[in-house]
């Protein structure tokens, strides 16, 4: 009902507002005509229907933000007939942050009010003091954590998720994310002044391993060399990965490719890299990047994934290989 | 062992003369002990755990035809994990501290509860448990609350755990005649677990059952929490449910020993809560590998001889079948690889081996912390003799030193690699008759089986599949959106079969066309 109220609006407010929406009051007034009856007087929002917009800026360019405005999105209408001033005038309306910032020293009860948010949506991976927990890694130890300045990099992630290692989109208006930045920044603070009580896996711990007994292992048993070189593909990997990272990249390469060769009936060929498998659809993104899909049905493919034989590697290693061969890629530098 | 059996087949009688409850937006225990085609009054519909319907309109020659009855958009973004009830036309879900009923033929909102905002971790809900016409919803905080079926209202609200301690509840309370049984989370914490009754009508605990001596015993395991809903055996009147990993959770030097009764299946009388037996899943549990998973009640032959059977395909990679009279092991055998036992020992328990305890300079671990499988269902298909699950096969690293201390998680581990593989497994032989594959990272979709012989679940990508049970064959698939994170249930109203599915926030109906339904008419009519 709320929306269609807004519609209503809309085409006089267009016209009438364009020659004061220049100055920044038009753009609250633009807010104010077509926004606030479902957004709130003060972007707040109303949820679950109602998204806020405080620091929508921060989640979206200007160019997302016209979209939705133009052509609507869910129960929000489109308004198409929107003079380009006004829309400027909305935009930079928008682009106003007015929440009060975390204070550097004041900030307790904001990490007070993050840890609530941590313990009902994070802990369970994260554990209860982000020191890890079932299947999440341990965010004090975390190098998005170290990077984080004002929740620039925690946000994303959080925003985004994490699809490829299964951690889901969280949606936080500003506020909370404020709040939950600083109670992850709080506990960082605390793990780091209480050495030896952390839990994570430090570069020193990986030191178990023979350097020859890994240069053998890789020649021989393990059959890295059929694919790697030390001198091509992995020269310098130590250099580029340490401690725990360069262990799970040795163990299975997370961010590998694989290539497939699409037979079509008329017997054209395209290949790629692998964008999609199920077992009803195949895509590849050509090298021109673009994406094309087929039915499995109704082609033939042919899979090149030669990181399945770190998979099959998994059967055979002991734990001895699995160090013997971490000290040997920690030799190239 | 008594009277119970009477009561039941008492109460059966009356159930042959009126198939449907007399009063609407109610529930008796006859339902629960027999549910009839249009209901499923419990997480796992019957008692049994078996997750396996006598409907056979949808069938393998039919189910290419199926289609969207209806989708119901909870507009939340938790994922909906829980399994639904249907009672009296009216089906009962969950996410956490939200409750909806809704019209099971049209998909309409009935109504929806919601709490105040709680503390405590808000990882998923599994569902509701129903008693007359109240249903019981916990919430995160440790507290269970009472709900009247026809319009949402609260009536009380009970503490069942303490949420500052650690605890957290995310289970759907089983309900056995006037006994709501629930149980608790949470292992980031040396807290015991613990297995509770309540009185239905005023929330008063009837029994409590504890899992481990409690925290800050010497030498003594603590956890063993209780997060998943049980099965129960009316005739033998025991109550079977699985119990979670030790803590601290992956140093086990402070916990000498097995750590009873955590990692094991328990048989519990559920009108005084007493230990009947206990069976050890993972003794000395030092990988997270919780006993949770449904034990699954089954009556036929093992080696030539009939047997009351408990089934459990285990987080920690094995499957096991039990004489669950007595507890005394049938079969134990790996169903994927496993790699941190040093075999299984005369009685059927695996023997954990001390060098893939998890180590300062890390051991490499099959399956991963999730485990094999995890909480959603399994299914038994009687049919076939197979025991159908989605099983995670899985390689994982685990860590841990001394100053990770000796609480609550006291360690780490990252898994490696995974993949999704539907396992059909013979349960006579722990042999796998076929296997299909669901992509990689896993699935995490449950089983339900139907006498038509098909098999309902999902893949890793957010398809919803239904296969032949006989062979594992994809029939029918839908795009969803999003991977089920929930097992699926099934009933049949004003003649038609329905399958709901869970992708995401969202719920879905599926049926045949009603065109289909009026050319086949004897499949609807062989499920009576």
């Amino acid at each position: 009902m709320l929306t269609y109220a807004a519609t209503g609006i809309q085409p006089p407010g267009s016209t009438k507002k364009q020659t004061d929406a220049i100055s920044g009051n038009g753009g609250a007034e633009a807010y104010a005509n077509h926004c606030a009856i479902c957004h709130g007087d003060n972007r707040e929002g109303n949820l679950p229907g109602f998204p806020p917009l405080v620091g929508v800026d921060r989640r979206m360019t200007d160019e997302q933000i016209t979209q939705i405005i133009r052509t609507g999105r869910g129960r929000m209408p489109g308004f198409p007939k929107l003079g380009q001033d006004e829309l400027s005038a909305l935009l930079h309306y928008l682009s106003i942050d007015d929440q009060p910032q975390p204070e550097a020293n004041g900030s307790s009860s904001l990490a007070e009010a993050g840890g609530i948010l941590f313990q009902q949506n994070c802990a369970f991976c994260h554990g209860r003091d982000t020191q890890g927990g079932e299947s999440g890694p341990d965010l004090t130890q975390s190098r998005v954590v170290r990077r984080d300045r004002g929740g620039d990099q925690i946000s994303q992630v959080v925003r985004n998720g994490r699809p490829e290692k299964k951690m889901p989109a969280f949606h936080f208006s500003d506020q909370q994310m404020h709040s939950l930045v600083a109670f992850i920044h709080e506990e960082q603070a605390k793990a780091v002044s209480k050495p030896g009580g952390r839990r994570g896996v430090e570069v020193s711990d990986l030191q178990t391993g023979n350097v020859n007994a890994g240069r053998d292992y890789f020649n021989g048993a393990g059959r890295c060399a059929t694919c790697h070189s030390t001198t091509g593909d992995l020269a310098g990997i130590a250099s580029k990965y340490e401690g725990l990272q360069l262990e799970q990249q040795m163990l299975y390469p997370t961010e590998a490719r694989s290539h497939a060769t699409v037979t079509l009936p008329s017997g054209e060929q395209v290949t790629g890299t692998v964008a999609y498998r199920d077992e009803f659809t195949i895509a590849l993104r050509d090298t021109d990047g673009n994406y094309r899909s087929w039915a499995i049905g109704k082609v033939k493919y042919k899979l090149d994934a030669p990181v399945n034989a770190h998979v099959e590697l998994f059967s055979q290693y002991s734990d001895d290989d699995i160090h013997n061969l971490m000290a040997y890629l920690q030799t190239l530098r | 062992m008594r009277s119970p059996v009477l009561l039941s087949a008492g109460l059966l009688l009356g159930l042959a003369a009126l198939p449907q409850s007399a009063l609407p937006q109610s529930l008796n225990s006859a339902e629960l002990l027999h549910p009839s085609a249009d209901s499923w009054p419990g997480y796992h519909g019957d008692y049994s755990g078996r997750r396996h319907s006598i409907l056979t309109q949808i069938a393998p020659q039919n189910v290419g035809n199926l289609g969207l009855a209806w989708a119901f958009q909870t507009n939340q973004t938790a994922q909906i994990k829980s399994s639904p009830l249907l009672v009296d036309g009216v089906l009962y879900f969950t996410v956490p501290e939200n409750v909806w009923a809704v019209d099971a033929r049209s998909g309409h909102q009935i109504w929806h509860y919601t709490s105040q905002p709680t503390p405590g971790d808000h990882i998923g809900n599994r569902g509701v448990g129903m008693y007359k016409g109240w249903l019981y919803f916990m919430l995160p905080d440790g507290s269970l609350v009472c709900i009247n079926a026809k319009d949402g209202s609260a009536r009380w609200k009970v503490q069942v755990a303490d949420g500052k301690k650690g605890y957290w509840t995310t289970m759907a309370p089983v309900v056995i005649r006037n006994h709501v049984i629930v149980g608790v989370s949470g292992d980031l914490d040396n807290l015991a677990g613990y297995l509770r009754s309540v009185d239905p009508e005023t929330g008063q605990t009837q029994w409590q059952w504890d899992a481990t001596p409690p925290a800050g015993t010497p030498n003594s395991t603590t956890g063993g929490m209780t997060w998943m809903p049980g099965t129960y055996d009316p005739e033998l009147n025991l109550l079977y449910w699985g119990t979670g990993n030790p803590t601290p959770v992956l140093n086990g030097t402070v916990r000498p020993g097995d750590n009873l009764y955590t990692c094991s299946i328990v048989a519990l009388n559920p009108d005084t809560g007493k230990l009947a037996w206990a069976f050890s899943v993972s003794p000395h549990d030092t990988h997270d590998w919780d006993a949770v998973e449904t034990p699954v009640l089954v009556d036929g032959t093992f080696r030539g001889q009939p047997r009351k059977m408990l089934m459990q395909t285990s987080r920690n990679g094995y499957f096991f079948v039990l004489d669950r009279t007595n507890g005394k092991s049938l079969l134990t055998v790996p169903y994927g690889p496993v790699n941190w036992t040093l075999g299984v020992d005369k009685d059927g328990h695996p023997i954990p081996n001390p060098d893939k305890e998890p180590a300062p300079d890390g051991r490499l671990i099959a399956p991963d912390e999730g485990g094999l499988t995890n909480y959603r269902s399994p299914s038994f298909d009687p049919k076939t003799g197979l025991f159908i699950v989605d099983a995670h096969p899985s390689y994982s690293i685990y860590f841990s030193k001394p100053s990770d201390g000796a609480y609550g998680w006291a360690g780490a581990d990252y898994g490696l690699w995974g993949k999704g593989t539907i396992e059909a497994i013979d349960y006579r032989t722990g042999k796998i008759r076929w296997k299909h594959e669901v992509g990689e990272g896993g699935s995490g979709a449950g089983v339900l089986t139907t006498d038509s012989g098909l098999v309902f679940t999902g893949d890793a990508y957010g398809n919803v599949l239904a296969l032949d049970a006989s062979d594992g064959r994809t029939l029918w698939h839908a795009g969803a959106g999003a991977p089920m994170q929930s097992s699926p249930i099934t009933y049949e109203l004003d003649g038609r079969q329905y399958v709901l599915t869970s992708s995401g926030g969202v719920m879905f109906a599926w049926t045949l066309p009603q065109t289909a339904l009026h050319v086949k008419q004897p499949a609807a009519l062989a499920s009576r």
